[in-house]
């Protein structure tokens, strides 16, 4: 079902509703996610995205997006590269770096990459395909 | 590679692996002897191995070893029918 080299692709729109939800799901309100001056006043243009909205994205990306639903993450790594800012859209890619049939995991090496090309975001997942 | 030098490499990516604090593999050790060494923690020590050594298991491999001593002896049998 996975070969190491299969690579998959989707857009993640990082919403008003989005950045709402994540809001009230986390109950972060940190002045950086918040307050535009404040943000501006620490050299960015805007207030910035929360990151772990990038590891929302992954839960939907494992979730939703391979070819089955028998899955289960087993760890993630994410390394935040460059902020995002709101109605960004980001591609995300993830390709399968490794297949451990023996323990029936998988790990995709992935990134999301803004609107500039520049990176926002890359890590590695590690899943388990369930029995 | 000699059975001391795998226990030896075993017991560095355990303890990456595990993470908490030194582990010290013999051929009795199990899974009961070592803190953290859980059924996700089994994975993740199998990927690491096969990724770190270029080897790889099979289930009823996994399933068969009775301690560190039964892992090292197909681990080893692996490595030299490849070489």
């Amino acid at each position: 079902m996975f070969r190491p080299g299969d690579a998959y692709q989707h857009p993640f729109a990082v919403t008003q509703e989005v950045y709402d939800h994540f809001q009230r799901c986390s109950q972060d309100r940190n002045p950086l996610h918040t307050d535009e001056a404040f943000a501006r006043e620490k050299g960015f243009p805007e207030k910035v995205m929360y990151g772990n909205i990038l590891n929302a994205f992954l839960s939907y990306f494992i979730g939703e997006c391979l070819p089955t639903k028998d899955v289960i993450i087993h760890s993630q790594q994410i390394a935040f590269k460059n902020p995002v800012f709101l109605n960004e859209t980001l591609d995300f890619e993830a390709t399968v770096s490794g297949v451990y049939e023996a323990v029936n995991a998988v790990e995709f090496k992935y990134k999301f990459t803004k609107p500039d090309k520049t990176i926002a975001a890359k890590g590695v997942i590690q899943i388990g395909v369930l029995a | 590679m000699e059975r001391s030098e795998v226990i030896e490499k075993f017991n560095v990516l355990f303890e990456e692996v595990i993470d908490e604090g030194p582990v010290s593999l013999t051929g009795e050790t199990t899974a009961a002897d070592v803190d953290g060494w859980d059924s996700l923690t089994q994975i993740q020590l199998i990927v690491a191995i096969e990724k770190a050594f270029d080897v790889k298991f099979t289930s009823e491999e996994i399933v068969s070893w009775k301690n560190v001593a039964e892992m090292i002896d197909c681990f080893l049998t692996k490595k030299r029918t490849a070489e």
